[in-house]
C-alpha cells in the first residue's frame, strides 16, 4: 500500500492506517534521530510521532509525506542540537579530485561510523541523501535551503567525511 | 522503542471517543452558557445575587467551551470523520439553542428580531461548517478510492 493512500486513510480518521504508517516509517525515524544525535532518544522519536499525528489533518500533499516527515524529524532534532545549528555555515570547500573514489567509499557501513564526527548540517544531508535515499529536491525541502546549497553541503560533507575516514585509517 | 510502544504512547490523541468527548463538552458548554445568558438578558429587574449566579453559570459554560476548543485544536487532531461529527454536534447545539430561544420567547410573549437574527446567523454558520466538513471528507474518500483502485497505486 502506498504512503499516499495510508496518509489519505489517516486523514479520514482510520486508526489502523496510522498504525501501519508508524510501523512502516518508525525504523527510518529512529535511525535518523539516532545518527543525528549520536544515540537513540525515545523522547525525540515520541515528539516526532506526536507532531506527525497532530499535523496529518493539515498535510495538503499526501504524496509528499516523506519530506514532510523528515522536516518534522529535523525540527525535533534541531531543538536538541540548537547550538550546533546556530554556528555559522563554514566556507565552501573546493571539490577535490578523486570525488568518485570518495563516493565509492561512502557505503552505508563506513558512513555510519564516521558520521558522528561531522558538523550537524553536513551530517544531515549525508543521512538524508545517502542513507535515506531521498532526492536532492526533497533534501532541500527538508533542510529549507535551495538545491544548490544541498549540493554544496554534500560536497563539503564528502570532503570532510573523506578526511575523517582517512584519519580513522581507511584509504579513500 | 518499538512501533507498538509508540502507538501505545499515542493512545490518548488517537482515541476517537476522547476527541468526540472534547467536542461534546465544548458544544454543551457553549449552548448552556448561551441559553443561560439569554435567560439573564431577558429577565427584568433581577436582584444582584441572581445576576451574579447567572454570570457564574455563564462563565462556567464558557470555560467548558474554551477547554473543548483548546483540546481539539492543541491537544488532539481532528480528522475528516471527526470534523463531520463536530459539524453535526454544532447543528445539534444550534437546534438546542433555537428551541430554548423559542420557548423563552413564547413564555415571555415577546418577539425579539435581534434574537431571531442571532439564531439565523448561528444556523447558517452551523450548516456551512457541516457542509464544508462533509465535502472535505467526500473528497478524501474519492481520493482513497482512486488510490486503492488497481493500477492507481497501493
Amino acid at each position: 500500500m502506498s504512503d499516499e493512500l495510508l496518509v489519505v486513510r489517516c486523514q479520514l480518521g482510520e486508526r489502523e492506517a496510522f498504525a501501519q504508517l508508524v510501523q512502516g516509517w518508525h525504523p527510518a525515524v529512529e535511525r535518523y534521530v539516532g545518527r543525528m544525535l549520536g544515540g537513540s532518544d525515545d523522547d525525540v522519536v515520541q515528539e516526532i510521532w506526536l507532531a506527525v499525528l497532530r499535523g496529518l489533518p493539515r498535510l495538503r500533499q499526501p504524496d509528499r509525506f516523506t519530506p514532510w516527515l523528515f522536516t518534522i524529524a529535523r525540527r525535533a532534532v534541531m531543538n536538541r542540537l540548537r547550538d550546533a545549528y546556530a554556528r555559522p555555515e563554514p566556507e565552501p570547500i573546493d571539490d577535490l579530485p578523486g570525488d568518485d573514489e570518495a563516493e565509492g567509499v561512502v557505503n552505508r557501513e563506513t558512513l555510519a561510523g564516521a558520521l558522528a564526527e561531522l558538523p550537524a548540517r553536513e551530517r544531515e544531508v549525508l543521512l538524508l541523501f545517502y542513507l535515506e535515499d531521498l532526492p536532492l529536491d526533497a533534501c532541500a525541502q527538508i533542510c529549507a535551503v535551495p538545491v544548490g546549497t544541498v549540493k554544496s553541503r554534500l560536497n563539503r560533507a564528502r570532503t570532510l567525511l573523506r578526511r575523517e575516514l582517512v584519519r580513522k585509517g581507511y584509504e579513500a | 522503542m518499538t512501533p507498538e510502544e509508540v502507538l501505545a504512547r499515542l493512545d490518548a490523541p488517537l482515541s476517537l471517543r476522547r476527541r468526540v468527548g472534547y467536542l461534546a463538552v465544548g458544544f454543551t458548554g457553549l449552548t448552556g452558557s448561551g441559553l443561560i445568558g439569554l435567560l439573564w438578558a431577558t429577565e427584568p429587574e433581577l436582584p444582584t445575587r441572581t445576576s451574579v449566579a447567572f454570570a457564574a453559570l455563564v462563565a462556567i459554560g464558557l470555560c467548558w467551551a474554551a477547554f473543548g476548543g483548546w483540546a481539539v485544536t492543541r491537544r488532539t487532531p481532528l480528522f475528516a470523520r471527526d470534523r463531520v461529527v463536530a459539524g453535526w454536534l454544532g447543528v445539534g447545539a444550534w437546534l438546542a439553542f433555537s428551541v430554548g430561544a423559542l420557548v423563552i420567547s413564547v413564555v415571555r410573549h415577546e418577539f425579539d428580531p435581534v434574537l431571531l437574527g442571532m439564531v439565523l446567523v448561528l444556523g447558517v454558520l452551523a450548516g456551512a461548517h457541516l457542509r464544508a466538513a462533509r465535502r472535505a471528507r467526500a473528497a478524501l474518500l474519492r481520493r482513497r478510492t482512486a488510490l486503492a483502485a488497481p493500477g492507481e497505486g497501493g
